[in-house]
């Protein structure tokens, strides 16, 4: 019984695989130093953003793609073969939605996120700021005036460098050197855009602020930055979004997320994460090679990640904090749920260097199919940082017997002040707890959604309001036929 | 003989080179796995921090150092340690040297005895070098290529030994060298033993030791297998301990480190039959310089099987406490259920323990959880002992003894366990 329905959800289908015909101006497919002066020419780039990009090329070219130490194989990425620029045709400025290509419009109707009824609900506290980034750019942000009032900036990532450009130079690869790693090397050089967001001091943001990335063209990969900087005193939640067309190819998709907390900042940053897995046989899908990390470089700071990883064909990615402040504080809260072919690869990194740090790590993997979903991260207690404290929880749960569930931490404790803790298990979905709901005739189907709804309860009760209710069809969706 | 290992790129050619220059041929294992034990050190070299396997023990570095030759050549040393109540072996730089007692049921020869013997020889073909692969591990290949006459252990069927069986490691180091300790131990069917590795303090000169254990418990059989590690500063060690199971049978290793400069163990243990039960527990005090890194792997094969592990390590000074866990639960393996812990206590601002569990599994109906805790010293049990007369060093020190009772407990040979506890509290001084 249990198996038919796993069969059964294991055949259901991704539900935002349209594409959406849009002219658009794509750059032939290949990287080299001239794409990306034409790419920077293109977005109108002050000389300093060029410099930077080149220096990230050339550091980049010294690379080698990594690939011993993750835990599968897929089909290596060819470089040469992405186009590096797409973008809706479109005229230079918009001055109102009205101006925006009505196909897009539609493409985010369709998205759920109508950017006109958003507008029309001005000024309500529950409402959220958009930034929609279409392909490689940024079509349009909301809500920017009201923001403005406060103070508060939130733009495309190329407005923020025309308009702020001291800002970007000063925290601009603050947290994520080009240097980090071979994924943050290349978006380093032709990032595409992506969202800026500062918090001035003292300042609580009135609204949700979100991103809502969309890859549209085929050929194409995803190079977006996020830039989050809230300043002493201030407060702000982020949700970010992303889905792509259906298609049997695989895309790249190689972001980076950078958060800044100064003193007694929060930022509280949550991922819905559902870019096209692929189809059941493993054809296509987005390689999500994404390098996210937050710095508490004040005293008192906050920095929370909040994911549900439902797409992908492959997911890489371990939204990271690093402890600098005193009494700082950092949470990882998960659910990674991979069907099919789909591979996770995905946890956290605390590192903890300020005295009385604080981080929270709690990682719950739900595997079906044949897929496999790892747990893979890092807690480190550097010296001096006095008594630091860490509580990791990191559960997976197996659905069927062709799937593959497994936890990599990695704990180093260099200071005897430091209490660490971290337990992991693995297991299934009870006999006797399924028995128990359809004893209460529950059907089997409605029972193992409501396990694996309590199951994931703990990190979806962390999501925004709007997010947990997307986060829970998805995760519907994404075990179809199994959960009702 | 003074090649010197300078070379950045090519650790493993001049060991290579060196060694075959100084070692007499291994006249046990085959020419076939001994070319493949070259050809994989060759090829893979002596592993780096970059080696995820060794990320927080850096052979290399070491390697490169000194450590010059095959060192078998010695000679009896005037006196023996040796246990009551017990059959004690004999093994002087990874040699086999002799066996003092006897019980029936149990045969203890060297590797080259019993490979020519016509009872023992098949066993000895069929095993050695088969369970720990010389293309394993970079370690286990230099031991597979230049191991001297190792011990080789058969319990018979349907016997259960009496007796301990205490393998004594004597090192007599005169200069720098390479020794390679290797055993085989088959536990037939039904039987039931307790065998016992000692490695004791070496004066003199530093060594570097690779002793490949292979250990094959057969059907319904329960092996008792203790490792005592009470070296000096001078000692530096890889350690292979490979074991396979078959169905119904129990493997019940415990490991007390007490010493060494460098001690690494790999302890890999295979469960291929249905219904079987393996612990794997540990004591570790890390003091001085010492960095002490123990590598478990438990690779469930089959279904209704249960493995239990338990680490504990106590940090002091500069010292480096590593567990690296892992446990893998293969497709077929159902209704395994398996269990691993590590709890480490730091007492110095120097010191460092790093822990990496980890979980690898590809059956549904498991039950399998790791934990791991790192911590200092309970304030408040101190506070209360403190409070109770009982002064700081003291009661720390009465905290740290019940924190290893545990595994001391777990040693049923009462003068081996107070042995032991001897070295616990020397260590803790």
């Amino acid at each position: 019984m249990a198996n038919e329905i796993l069969e059964e959800h294991i055949n259901s289908e991704y539900k935002w695989g349209f594409t959406t015909d849009i002219e658009s101006d794509t750059f032939k497919k290949g990287l080299n130093e001239e794409v990306i002066r034409l790419l920077s020419h293109k977005k109108n780039e002050p000389e300093w953003m060029l410099e930077y990009r080149l220096k990230a090329y050339r550091y980049w070219l010294t690379m080698k793609e990594p690939d011993h130490w993750a835990y599968f194989q897929y089909p290596r990425v060819n470089f040469q073969d992405i186009s590096y620029y797409s973008a809706p045709k479109k005229k230079p400025v918009l001055n109102s939605l009205d101006e925006v290509d009505p196909e897009l419009l539609k493409t985010f109707e369709k998205l759920g996120i109508s950017l006109e009824e958003q507008k029309r609900l001005t000024g309500v506290n529950s409402n959220i700021a958009v930034d929609a980034v279409f392909d490689s750019i940024s079509v349009k942000t909301t809500f920017r005036e009201t923001l403005a009032e406060k103070g508060i900036i939130f733009c495309s990532f190329s407005e923020a460098v025309q308009e702020h450009p001291d800002l970007i130079k000063k925290y601009m690869g603050m947290v994520v050197p080009y240097t980090d790693n071979y994924y943050a090397a290349l978006n380093g050089a032709v990032f595409s855009d992506g969202s800026f967001c500062y918090i001035p001091k003292g300042v609580r943001c009135p609204m949700e602020l979100s991103t809502y990335f969309r890859i549209n063209s085929s050929g194409t990969g995803q190079f977006e930055r996020t830039l989050i900087v809230a300043d002493e005193e201030s407060y702000v939640s982020y949700l970010e979004g992303c889905t792509a067309p259906q298609r049997d190819e695989n895309q790249l998709h190689a972001a980076v997320v950078e958060i800044i907390a100064h003193k007694n900042a929060e930022v509280k940053y949550s991922t819905v994460q559902n870019w096209y897995p692929g189809d059941k046989n493993g054809v296509g899908g987005i390689y999500n090679f994404v390098t996210k990390r937050g710095l508490c470089v004040g005293d008192y700071s906050k920095i929370s990640w909040t994911q549900v990883e439902t797409g992908s064909a492959i997911t890489w990615k371990y939204p990271s904090v690093i402890l600098k402040g005193d009494n700082s504080v950092g949470e990882f809260y998960s659910v990674a749920l991979t069907n099919n072919h789909q591979q996770a690869d995905t946890g956290t990194k605390m590192i903890h260097i300020g005295k009385n740090t604080k981080s929270t790590i709690i990682s719950k993997g739900i595997s079906a199919g044949v897929s496999n979903n790892s747990y893979r991260g890092l807690v480190q207690i550097r010296k001096g940082a006095l008594n630091a404290r860490n509580f990791s929880q990191c559960d997976s749960l197996l659905m069927g017997d062709k799937c593959g569930a497994h936890t990599f931490p990695y704990i180093e404790i260099k200071d005897k002040s430091a209490v660490v803790e971290h337990e992991a298990t693995t297991s299934k979905i009870g006999e006797d707890q399924l028995f128990y709901c359809n004893q209460r005739g529950i059907s089997t189907e409605k029972a193992i959604g409501l396990i694996v709804n309590g199951y994931c309860r703990e990190v979806l009760n962390k999501l925004p309001m709007e997010f947990a209710i997307e986060a829970q069809k998805l995760l519907a969706i994404s075990l179809e036929g199994s959960v009702g | 003989m003074s090649l010197a290992l300078e070379n950045k790129t090519s650790t493993s050619q001049n060991l290579i080179s060196l060694l075959n220059s100084t070692a007499e041929k291994n006249t046990i294992i085959g020419f076939e796995q001994i070319g493949e034990a070259l050809q994989y050190i060759e090829a893979s070299g002596i592993p780096t921090a970059k080696n995820e396997e060794y990320k927080y023990c850096n052979t290399d570095a070491i390697l490169r150092k000194e450590f010059k030759q095959i060192g078998n050549k010695f000679s009896t040393p005037a006196t023996l340690p040796s246990f009551d109540a017990a059959i004690n072996v004999y093994m002087i730089n990874g040699r086999f040297h002799s066996v003092a007692g006897a019980e029936k049921g149990i045969v203890i020869s060297s590797l080259e005895e019993a490979a020519g013997s016509s009872a023992n020889g098949a066993l000895v073909k069929e095993h050695l070098a088969v369970h720990a692969l010389p293309s394993s591990d970079a370690f286990t290949a230099i031991n597979t290529a230049y191991c001297q006459n190792g011990v080789f252990i058969r319990i018979e069927r349907n016997t259960a030994i009496q007796l301990p069986v205490f393998i004594h490691h004597i090192t007599q180091a005169v200069e720098t060298a390479f020794i390679n300790p290797r055993t085989l131990i088959v536990a037939e069917s039904g039987s039931n033993c307790t065998v016992v590795d000692f490695y004791h303090a070496a004066e003199g000169a530093n060594y570097f030791s690779t002793h490949t254990s292979e250990i094959v418990v057969k059907e319904n059989a329960h092996l008792n297998h203790l490792r005592i590690q009470a070296e000096k500063e001078n000692a530096f060690s890889v350690h292979t301990i490979e074991a396979v199971q078959s169905a119904d049978s129990t493997y019940d290793a415990s490991t007390f480190i007490f010493g060494g400069n460098l001690v690494r163990n790999n302890h890999l243990v295979r469960l291929l039959g249905k219904n079987i039960e393996s612990h794997l527990n540990g004591l570790i005090i890390g003091t001085k310089n010492r960095l002490i890194d123990n590598h478990t792997y438990i690779d469930h094969a089959m279904p209704n099987c249960n493995s239990n592990e338990l680490y504990k390590g106590v940090a002091y000074d500069k010292a480096t406490i590593v567990f690296n866990g892992k446990i893998m639960v293969r497709r077929d393996a159902q209704k395994t259920n398996a269990y691993q812990s590590s709890k480490n206590i730091l007492m110095s601002d120097d010191a460092t323990v790093n822990t990496k569990p980890q979980l690898e599994i590809y059956a549904d109906d498991v039950k399998c959880s790791h934990g791991t805790s790192t911590g200092k010293v309970d304030e408040e049990a101190l506070f209360y002992l403190k409070a109770r007369g009982i002064g700081d060093t003291s009661a720390r020190k009465l905290l740290l003894q019940a924190f290893a009772q545990e595994l001391i407990d777990k040693v049923e040979i009462p003068a081996l366990q107070e042995n032991i506890l001897n070295l616990f509290e020397a260590s803790l001084n």
